[in-house]
């Protein structure tokens, strides 16, 4: 009969108020989003190695480890003999020396609390580490925009957007890895600038904006979006003191601290692509003259000194700034920025710029590929920002709408669009999620009053709907990410890999046979001649000096490299005397279907070498059929069929059977049989051939001795 | 371990510089010599079995065994034994021939007049064999010179020798003839020779087929990292030189891929690692290998190793190669004194010369008195100190180097060492210190305050939760007071004892009165800060009170039933409805709490 017994107790062992579950929620979510943008991009290192990707990591991890070992003076000095014979390179005044020392003051900081870390390791590492930086940043940013939760939303999906992953797996150690962590961070540190108008936040984001310029070419786009912001806030009536102190503050310390990188230089007070923020900065200066002037006197007196001033002034700095840039004081815009401008603008004069595959346009399918639904939610986290206009609102919305401009033009800068997007679908998310999770609590709490509301048909249950699909959505996302990542951004690119008939993997490490070959079995000095792709991995791993690399500020030298490629045996033979060659080597993928080789790049060494004077002879059409095609086989161009590329890709290839029921000779990318097939080299002897053909080394020979 | 190093060093210095000169004894006769010499592989092992005759009068306790300079120079290893026991070989000089070379072998038991003894000597001598022609093309066979002495040198002289020569093939170009001598398969005879005389030299020259691997470490730095908690890690970093006759003109990947029997070349190597091998990595500057295959053994693990590229005469690769072996099979102690058994070289692969062997043994921080005894001489290093992982003084590093090794070097070193135990304990110590050190920063750092002015908005909000926080801790108080009540209750029931029931209800009740009294209070203070939350305390207290009226009239209705003021129906009846409305008042108080 005894009752049963209640429960008076109303809570657990753990006891927190409010606030602090909320801490504890918000922690919990951001150092998760934290772990997983670390451990998502380990997917090369589990699959691989702990191996640097691509081409231009290379570099990096060379000086890198030159700074580790030999400090940061000899860096500054480095005079590099190993690149670009016979000219070399200055390594300290011609690079953006963040990342280097970012990475090797972490090495020496952990070797010093005795933790034995190697540098690649760092290297390696260095990325997915600062991605997870991002991932924080991230959350402050949208947090001062919309509050918590949108910034909960934007950090987690900014852990694992695969247009941000690309550029920051394990491996690829490039500067873009820590430039988006400094990007954000300006960013954030100049809205909370602008919200509460302090010296402190404004001189923080200047360091900000200092460590951005430091690491990455791209703070150009930052150091004229600022000053567009607050351009926009001016002619919006929304100049106020803090972002007149913000701004001044953020320009000058900016300025000079930019200065200070030589890379940089005076390029801050000369080029044309600094000129917007001086403007800016001067126009800074007489919107607080003006209000000041008029806090004076009466409008009528005011109206006529306004007008008179104004016009004035604006006529004398666009007389200025046209006298300047006629008398070469100020630089034009560089070719990349031109072609920012307009998209064909590359295509049509510098054929190194559009050679590179990702200074490409961006196609449709790829901002789908890369971006997923944040590509639906950025309108809508528009639209929110649109509804509740704020200073910062103002500078999110010029930010997505300029980066998704520029991300069409250049595929590379889907990087800079990534951020935004999450941000921006973060708020939107945030902003549909709260609205609906409402309704779905309030149906509970008040029935009585959502039956008087007759206008919300089945409130709670469309509610519900809603938060169901937009869990669909989020966990499609999911999903979509992590396929991406695991399938497209994953492979070092250095060791390739191939799935066998029987299901099994094989694995082509050709590249870095290669590489150790020449390092262990050519001279010491031994000079070595390739297309420019290849330039900065042979110098790292193979540590030869090489003739052009990745760097490609002298388009001559590689037009002169172009032009020996395409050359016949002879002429090509004159170039390479004249360089000083000993080796050549070109990567070949007709044995083993290796799609991106020398002669798929061939016809932008045409291109290139014929771009100029000295190469006026080679004329692309020459290289194709009558038809107009580009083929190796018998109906190609005798020009293609002799020259130098050709002969160094297909010796001794038209004996080999590829592939069964093919003639010998069958080129497994090009998908023909081959059609200059016995020849010999005389001037070039075969040097080394790696296991899969796919790369091939040959020695230039001496000059033969007159009596013989 | 200096000591021991030293009387050695020591030895040969005084033997072979400060001029101390042997004599040769006349008494001495070879009566018979048998010379084994295998130049099959890129060694040469010569095998001599000698049987010595002491023709004089008095007893002979030593002979001398003599070379030439450049066999001196290229011998790896010398050894001479008497029926399986070694003998003591110091190295001496001889007044009258100042360009020779030779060696003082002491002999256990001193050797009676007319007696003899067989000596058994054991020689290994490295780079002696020479490409000829030095340079082939791809898929030539390679050819080698050997040059010798057609017989053995000796200082004494010699009543009867043969010398055998066993060659790698039966391709024999050329060989020198010096009658009696007969060339079967894959070796060559010579001899019997009688009645050499002593120091007699006539040249010998084979020049042959050779297509064994002329593989040369060029130099090998073997280290190897003592844990304490059971594991030893062992990496040698290993330059390898294809020291054959070189590659001539081009190489071509189409005639190697077509060539099964490219004889120039190398493109594998087998290494023999200990069976309990795990974690092997093989690698170099520019990452991993990804060529090689390993195979688990009964008694080893055996790791076919293909560098990045074959290796053609004159080529060279280099790679590090490393794994873990658990110390219990290596790592002796007796309390604090420790020996670490192991090799000072390992099999690198067969038949190897090693031109120059680095051995570093890292001991744990705290290692003291560490002495180092090896089989063999081998010049030692100054001592390093080695920092890794919690390392705070450093690791002692031992590091021997020896130069032209071959596998007969393949033996033990034995390290003796002390180590107090107690050490263990300071790397674990140092890791919860430092995490101790960091909470705490973290803790204070959360809690200080360095504004400089006040902000009274955040401080009411500080405020209104801590007391909100204290309004929890008292609820739960009288919640607790609660549950007991109602156990007393049930008591009640059971025992039917008012007297004793009332006076400990009495007290849980004013209990719950001082509680109520409290958060009262704490309502009164959150007003002054924020009314809301207060409002909401307030609320707690309504419900509150209504429950406490519940039990009350429970109470009461209990003793009337226990008194039987009341039928047991009447007591259902009554009791049913306070049950509920104490769940009510309770599903409230929850929500409510959930508030504030």
């Amino acid at each position: 009969m005894s009752a049963p017994v209640l429960n008076y107790r109303t809570r657990g062992w753990l006891r927190m108020s409010i606030e602090k579950q909320d801490t504890l929620l918000k922690m919990a979510v951001l150092s998760l989003a934290a772990v997983l943008s670390f451990s998502c991009r380990l997917f090369s290192v589990l699959r691989f190695e702990s191996v640097i990707h691509e081409f231009d990591p290379y570099f990096n991890y060379r000086t890198t480890k030159f700074l580790a070992e030999e400090g940061f003076y000899s860096f500054h000095n480095w005079f590099d003999d190993r690149a670009w014979y016979p000219l070399g390179r200055i390594i300290g005044g011609t690079i953006y020396p963040g990342l280097m020392v970012t990475s090797a003051a972490i090495y020496h900081i952990l070797n010093w609390l005795n933790i034995t870390v190697d540098v690649r390791n760092v290297c390696v590492f260095l990325a997915p580490f600062f991605s997870s930086l991002t991932t924080l940043v991230t959350y402050h940013l949208a947090k001062e925009l919309k509050g918590p939760g949108a910034g909960l939303v934007a950090a987690v999906m900014i852990a694992i957007v695969p247009g941000y992953i690309s550029r920051s797996v394990a491996g690829s150690y490039d500067n873009e890895g820590i430039a988006i962590f400094c990007m954000l961070l300006t960013y954030y540190m100049w809205i909370k600038a602008v919200k509460t108008g302090t010296l402190f936040w404004s001189t923080m984001s200047a360091l900000a904006y200092f460590y951005m310029v430091s690491s990455w070419g791209g703070y150009v786009f930052l150091i004229n979006i600022i000053p567009l912001h607050v351009l926009t806030l001016m002619i919006t009536g929304r100049f106020s003191h803090r972002v007149y102190v913000a701004y001044s503050t953020l320009y000058v310390i900016g300025t000079i601290l930019s200065m200070q990188i030589s890379f940089v230089g005076f390029q801050p007070v000369s080029t044309s692509e600094h000129m917007g923020a001086f403007g800016v900065f001067g126009l800074c200066q007489i919107h607080a003259f003006v209000d000041y002037v008029r806090s004076h006197l009466n409008k009528t007196q005011f109206d006529v000194l306004f007008r008179a001033v104004i016009s004035t002034v604006a006529f004398g700095g666009v007389l200025i700034l046209v006298v300047l840039t006629a008398l070469g004081k100020i630089a034009p815009w560089t070719g990349r920025f031109y072609s920012l401008l307009d998209p064909s603008y590359a295509k049509n004069n510098i054929p190194i710029i559009a050679s590179v595959s990702e200074h490409q346009p961006t196609a449709w399918s790829s901002f789908y590929f890369d971006l997923q639904m944040l590509t639906f939610m950025f309108p809508v986290g528009l639209y929110f920002c649109f509804s509740k206009l704020t200073d910062e609102n103002i500078f999110i919305i010029l930010y997505g709408v300029l980066s998704i401009y520029f991300a069409g033009v250049m595929v590379r800068l889907m990087l800079v669009l990534a951020p935004v997007m999450c941000i921006l679908s973060g708020i939107a998310v945030s902003a549909l999620l709260s609205t609906y999770m409402k309704q779905i609590d309030d149906v509970k709490a008040d029935k009585k009053k959502a039956k008087f509301e007759g206008n919300y048909f089945m409130r709670s249950e469309i509610a519900t709907l809603f938060v169901c699909i937009m869990s669909v959505f989020l966990v499609m996302y999911t999903l979509h990410c992590t396929w991406v990542t695991s399938e497209a951004y994953s492979s070092p690119s250095i060791v390739l890999s191939a799935r066998g008939h029987d299901g099994s993997r094989i694995i082509f490490d050709d590249f870095r046979e290669a590489y150790y070959w020449l390092r262990h079995n050519t001279p010491e000095d031994a000079k070595v001649m390739s297309w420019w792709d290849y330039g900065y991995q042979i110098t790292a791993m193979a540590n030869r000096t090489i003739l052009v690399d990745n760097n490609t500020w002298n388009n001559t030298h590689i037009s002169r490299v172009g032009q020996a490629m395409a050359s016949t045996e002879d002429k090509a033979y004159e170039i390479m005397r004249e360089l000083d060659v000993d080796y050549v080597l070109v990567i070949f993928g007709g044995l083993t279907g290796y799609s991106s080789d020398d002669i798929n790049k061939f016809l932008w060494m045409v291109r290139i070498g014929g771009s100029t004077d000295k190469g006026a002879h080679i004329k692309e059409h020459d290289y194709y059929t009558a038809a107009g095609e580009f083929r190796v086989d018998k109906e190609g161009s005798p020009t293609l069929l002799n020259c130098l590329m050709y002969k160094m890709c297909y010796y001794r290839f038209g004996q080999v059977y590829t592939e069964g029921g093919k003639p010998p000779g069958y080129d497994r990318v090009r998908n023909v049989e081959i059609g200059n097939k016995d020849f010999e080299l005389d001037v070039l002897e075969e040097a080394y051939t790696t296991e899969h053909w796919i790369v091939r080394i040959y020695k230039v020979k001496d000059l033969p001795n007159r009596g013989a | 371990m200096h000591c021991h190093l030293y009387i050695v060093v020591v030895g040969v210095l005084v033997a072979s510089v400060s001029g101390t000169f042997d004599n040769i004894n006349r008494d001495i006769v070879n009566k018979k010599i048998e010379r084994k010499l295998d130049v099959s592989t890129q060694l040469v092992k010569a095998n001599t079995k000698i049987t010595l005759e002491n023709s004089g009068s008095g007893a002979v306790r030593s002979f001398l065994l003599v070379l030439t300079k450049e066999e001196q120079d290229n011998l790896a290893f010398i050894n001479a034994q008497i029926g399986g026991t070694n003998l003591k070989l110091t190295e001496s000089k001889v007044q009258e021939y100042r360009d020779l070379v030779f060696y003082k072998v002491e002999l256990k038991d001193a050797l009676q007049p007319s007696k003899t003894v067989n000596v058994e000597v054991e020689m290994v001598f490295t780079h002696l064999l020479e490409p000829y022609p030095a340079m082939i093309q791809q898929g030539e066979k390679q050819l080698v010179r050997y040059k010798g002495n057609h017989y053995v040198l000796s200082p004494y002289t010699t009543t009867t020798q043969t010398t055998t020569v066993s060659l790698s093939s039966p391709n024999i170009e050329t060989y020198s003839r010096l009658k009696p001598s007969a060339h079967t398969d894959t070796s060559v005879t010579y001899g019997p020779y009688e009645g050499v005389q002593g120091f007699s030299v006539d040249p010998m020259s084979i020049h042959y087929e050779n297509n064994a691997p002329f593989l040369t470490v060029s130099r090998l730095e073997r280290v190897v990292e003592v844990s304490h908690w059971g594991n030893i890690a062992v990496e040698e970093t290993i330059d390898v030189l294809h020291t054959g006759a070189k590659l001539k003109g081009s190489f071509s990947r189409y005639d190697f891929q077509r060539e099964h029997n490219s004889y120039s070349s190398i493109k594998s190597f087998k290494t023999v690692m200990p069976a309990s091998a795990k974690d092997v990595y093989y690698r170099d500057e520019i990452g991993n290998i990804s060529t090689s295959h390993m195979r688990v053994l009964d008694d080893a693990v055996e790791l076919d190793l293909r560098p990045r590229f074959p290796l053609f005469g004159g080529w060279k690769t280099h790679y590090k190669i490393g794994y873990n072996v658990p110390s219990y099979e290596y790592l002796y102690n007796a309390g604090d004194e420790y020996i670490l058994k192991m090799r000072i070289l390992d099999h690198v692969f067969d038949d190897v010369t090693v031109d120059e062997l680095l051995l570093k043994i890292i001991l744990p921080e705290g290692v003291r008195n560490v002495v180092i005894e090896t089989p063999y001489p081998v010049e030692q290093l100054p001592d390093s100190l080695h920092f890794t992982y919690l390392d705070t003084v450093g690791r002692p590093v031992i590091t021997v180097t020896k130069k032209n090794l071959v596998e007969s070097h393949i033996q033990d070193f034995t390290l003796h060492y002390q180590f107090p135990s107690v050490i263990m304990l300071q790397e674990p110590l140092l890791v919860v210190v430092a995490f101790f050190i960091l909470f705490i920063t973290v803790i204070l750092y959360v809690r200080l305050d360095l504004t400089l002015s006040k902000d009274d908005a955040t401080e009411a909000k500080m405020r209104v939760s801590s007391h909100c926080e204290l309004v929890h801790t008292h609820h739960d108080k009288r919640a607790r007071c609660y549950e007991k009540l109602e156990e007393e209750l049930q008591k009640l029931k059971g025992s039917k004892d008012v007297a004793q029931s009332q006076t400990s209800t009495k007290k849980l009740q004013n209990s719950i009165r001082d509680e109520t009294q409290i958060i009262n209070d704490l309502a009164s203070k959150i007003r002054l800060d924020n009314s809301e939350y207060a409002d909401r305390v307030l609320e707690l207290q309504k419900m509150d009170k209504i429950l406490r009226e519940c039990v009350t009239q429970q109470l009461v209705n209990v003793e009337k039933l226990v008194a039987g003021k009341m039928s047991k129906q009447q007591y259902m009846d009554t009791d049913g409805p306070l049950h509920k409305k104490k769940e009510e008042a309770l599903e409230k108080i929850k929500n409510l709490l959930g508030n504030i």
